[in-house]
């Protein structure tokens, strides 16, 4: 594909370069792609951009490099800031003095997870970094595709809700065990406490940034409505310069942005609707995240071993997910029924998982071949699947639109 | 089919149901959660009981009968404190308000349940345009013509009502400049608006049988009259009221209607009549439209006057006879806030004009249903 490409640049000379040229029309093709498979099948959009982006990486489209870097690794930690702003701005800290048992879930299922995955990876044969780095990315389930899905299928409700918590919740978690373990693994020769400090360090820059990018916002809506054109403009610029920043100042841009969603949310309880402003913004960078993720996961060498190890740890994955929010379920307020369609909501793998692998990878050189190789499968195959299942188990829960027809959910009532 | 027969009950006593909104505490708009909050609120012994209602984002309570006002509020009290309980376990929030300031009606789903099914095939949208929240007060009548009696003697007090209880200026986003907006929403129906007068229950079931005849009706459900006799509890239904953004103020509303109907039966002031229902209507928009601030012409003498005089001066004479039922606390709050020209769409209003952004108005209302102070 490179040789067509280079054919082609022989006699073309765009202003901004050829590969913005690539990458328009590759999220052309994206946004059409992703249009006609919700149109004819009912799937959502974002597994057209996920298939586009994976045909892409397959045929060798070149541009973005592994681990996450430059233009790339900026594109994609800007995308996960402002979707993880917003899941985090949705995390009401007050629930869980109400509901401990949401935070109860939440703890099993991402403890279980890591667990399960790491031990499998042991006895399988893998190494103590590959094994606990996979079992970190194991933990983190995806609200970019859950908010895409919700957004897409119109769904609303109990499930719904609680997925998008859950999965914002583990995340933080991964983030947090990721971010602190690539500090401390990449002082091999300091002492324990020097190895603490650099994790106190990188924690307390993610936690400092998120509590800067809370105030400035705080600040700004004094002067601005919360609904209004430009403080959605004002929060996106902040995020980019965030995204920008973080890695530079020792932090993490999407830890400090949930972090960020957090605090506004609890000290500031007011609701405000950036998404409705930002509307074709975000899905434009929604659609690139898609496209990148599985533009660079398909890049990734396959093998029956490979696939083997794979299946095995989504296997051990959706096992615990399911077990996790079933066990924690219990007095959390939600039915049998409810935490099931919930645990298969917490499938899907996306760029988070994406950004911690890469950050796990450039701490662990020696680890990081193999650890890519079966976390970008495992990321490319959750990626598509797990949007499926989301759908799915939104429809089922009552909650969602399934392409056939509406649902609704069933209960007794009265007359008007 | 014929009309059940009336069952008596003790006169005055009262019954209330409140329709709730079910909100989301990340944008404050009604959010599907009535089964959840069902689920949860059959756990908690209660007065009363809880129900859900025509859309998946609204849930209905009422209290068992009581004897007095502040008796709904005794009923009321845990009821609230529960639902808020419950709500808070499930991360949502709890208002009342006549109308949801900002929810678009198209993205509401019925309950699939056959006579909700029946109806929204016979309504289309309007089914989902239903998802309005009133206050219904009960009041016990002893036999079925005092109770005709006692409803078209009401019905000189709808507009009072409505003014007092208005709590829906907003629709679909925007302020309808109306008061209480919801109102409009149920006169979309057909068999809505007023009962016909007719002051004997046997002429009555002679009405009932015609209409079930033409195939139009099949039980007294399907009439969405503003006051409705209800023979199986032995009241009248007063169903004009929209839901008020506290139960104190749904308490104190009860409150007036049982001293007016004290009033009707100690006094029997007038009698009702075909001649004041020509007026109804208009009285019924002006109060719907200016709440406190409409024109009332009284049915009897064809008189212009403000609305909220009329009202203060029936709040004076009413309140030697609400007396007797400990209503004089309510009666006086009511009072102070219509001399004030204060009701709950004006502090809507007033927090809109303050905070610009309805969803934050929600979230104040919902906190204001809490018991907690706001503005």
């Amino acid at each position: 594909m490179n040789e067509w490409w280079d054919l082609w640049a022989q006699w073309l000379r765009p202003s901004a370069g050829l590969p913005t040229v690539q990458w328009s029309l590759l999220l052309a093709c994206a946004a059409l792609v992703g249009h006609l498979l919700q149109r004819y099948s009912g799937l959502p959009k974002i597994v057209g951009y996920s298939l586009v982006g994976t045909l892409a990486g397959w045929a060798g489209f070149g541009g973005v490099l592994w681990p996450l870097q430059g233009m790339g690794l900026f594109l994609l930690e800007f995308g996960v800031s402002l979707v993880l702003f917003d899941a985090g701005g949705r995390i009401a800290l007050r629930w869980f003095r109400h509901n401990p048992m949401v935070l109860v879930q939440s703890l099993l299922e991402a403890a279980l997870s890591a667990l399960l995955v790491y031990q499998l990876l042991l006895w399988l044969g893998q190494s103590v970094p590959v094994a606990a780095a996979l079992a970190v990315v194991a933990m983190a389930a995806s609200p970019t595709v859950l908010t895409r899905v919700v957004h897409e299928c119109h769904a609303g409700g109990p499930v719904t809700e609680r997925a998008i918590t859950l999965s914002t919740l583990s995340t933080l978690y991964a983030l947090a065990l990721a971010t602190a373990g690539a500090a401390w693994v990449r002082r091999p020769d300091a002492s324990a406490l020097d190895a603490l400090a650099a994790v106190l360090v990188v924690l307390g820059v993610s936690i400092a940034s998120a509590l800067t990018l809370a105030v400035l916002l705080r600040a700004a809506l004094r002067l601005m409505s919360p609904g209004s054109e430009s403080g959605a403009l004002f929060l996106l610029s902040l995020v980019a310069a965030l995204s920008a920043l973080a890695a530079h100042l020792g932090g993490s841009a999407p830890l400090a942005a949930l972090l960020a969603g957090m605090i506004v949310k609890h000290r500031w309880p007011r609701p405000w609707a950036w998404q409705r402003q930002l509307g074709p913004v975000l899905s434009l960078v929604t659609m690139l995240m898609f496209v990148l993720v599985s533009c660079v996961a398909a890049q990734a060498p396959w093998s029956m071993a490979v696939a083997t190890l794979v299946l095995a740890l989504l296997g051990a994955r959706l096992l615990a997910k399911a077990c996790g929010v079933g066990l924690g379920h219990i007095g959390s307020g939600t039915s049998a029924r409810q935490a099931l369609w919930l645990g298969a909501a917490m499938t899907p793998l996306s760029a988070v998982a994406l950004l911690i692998a890469s950050q796990l990878v450039l701490a662990l050189p020696e680890s990081g071949p193999a650890l890519a190789a079966i976390a970008l499968p495992a990321i490319l195959l959750m990626e598509l699947v797990g949007a499926v299942l989301v759908t799915w188990a939104l429809y089922r829960a009552g909650e969602g639109i399934w392409p056939w027809g509406r649902t609704q959910r069933q209960t007794k009532g009265n007359a008007p | 089919m014929s009309l059940e027969p009336f069952h008596a009950s003790e006169a005055l006593s009262l019954g209330v149901e409140l329709e709730l909104q079910l909100l989301n505490t990340h944008d404050y708009d009604l959010a599907p959660y009535a089964a959840d909050m069902l689920r949860l609120m059959q756990k908690i012994p209660l007065p009363g009981s809880v129900v859900p209602e025509m859309t998946n984002s609204m849930i209905e309570v009422s209290t068992g009968i009581c004897h007095s006002s502040a008796e709904v509020l005794a009923q009321l009290t845990p009821i609230r404190d529960a639902l808020v309980a419950c709500a808070d376990k499930l991360n949502i929030a709890v208002a009342g308000g006549g109308t949801h300031p900002f929810q678009q009606w198209h993205e509401r789903r019925i309950y699939d349940k056959p006579r909700f099914q029946e109806l929204s095939q016979l309504y289309g949208y309007l089914s989902k345009q239903f998802t309005i929240f009133g206050q219904h007060v009960h009041i016990g009548c002893p036999s079925a013509d005092e109770a005709l009696l006692m409803l078209h003697r009401m019905s000189r007090f709808i507009p009072h009502c409505i003014a007092l209880s208005a709590s829906s200026p907003f629709v679909q986003g925007q302020d309808t400049q109306f008061d209480s907006a919801r109102l409009n929403s149920v006169f979309a129906f057909p068999l809505s608006g007023r009962a016909p007068c007719l002051l004997t229950w046997d002429e009555f079931g002679q009405y009932f049988e015609k209409m079930t005849r033409t195939g139009v009706v099949k039980s007294m459900k399907d009439f969405y009259w503003d006051i409705r006799p209800k023979p199986e509890f032995g009241t009248i239904e007063i169903r004009v009221f929209d839901t008020p953004l506290s139960i104190e103020r749904a308490a104190a509303l009860a409150g007036f209607v049982q001293a007016l109907a004290a009033w009707f039966l100690a006094e029997q002031p007038f009698v009702p009549q075909e001649d004041d229902y020509l007026v109804y209507t208009y009285n019924r928009f002006q109060a719907c439209r200016f709440g406190l601030d409409a024109v009332y012409v009284d049915p009897a003498s064809g008189a212009h006057l403000p609305l909220r005089e009329h009202l203060l001066h029936t709040l004076e004479r009413i309140a030697v006879h609400g007396s007797a039922y400990g209503t004089q606390a309510a009666l006086d709050h009511l009072a102070r806030e219509v001399a004030q020209g204060q009701n709950d769409a004006r502090w809507l209003r007033q927090r809109q004009q303050h905070e610009q952004q309805l969803a934050e108005v929600s979230r104040q209302a919902a906190l204001r249903f809490r018991g907690q102070a706001v503005g």
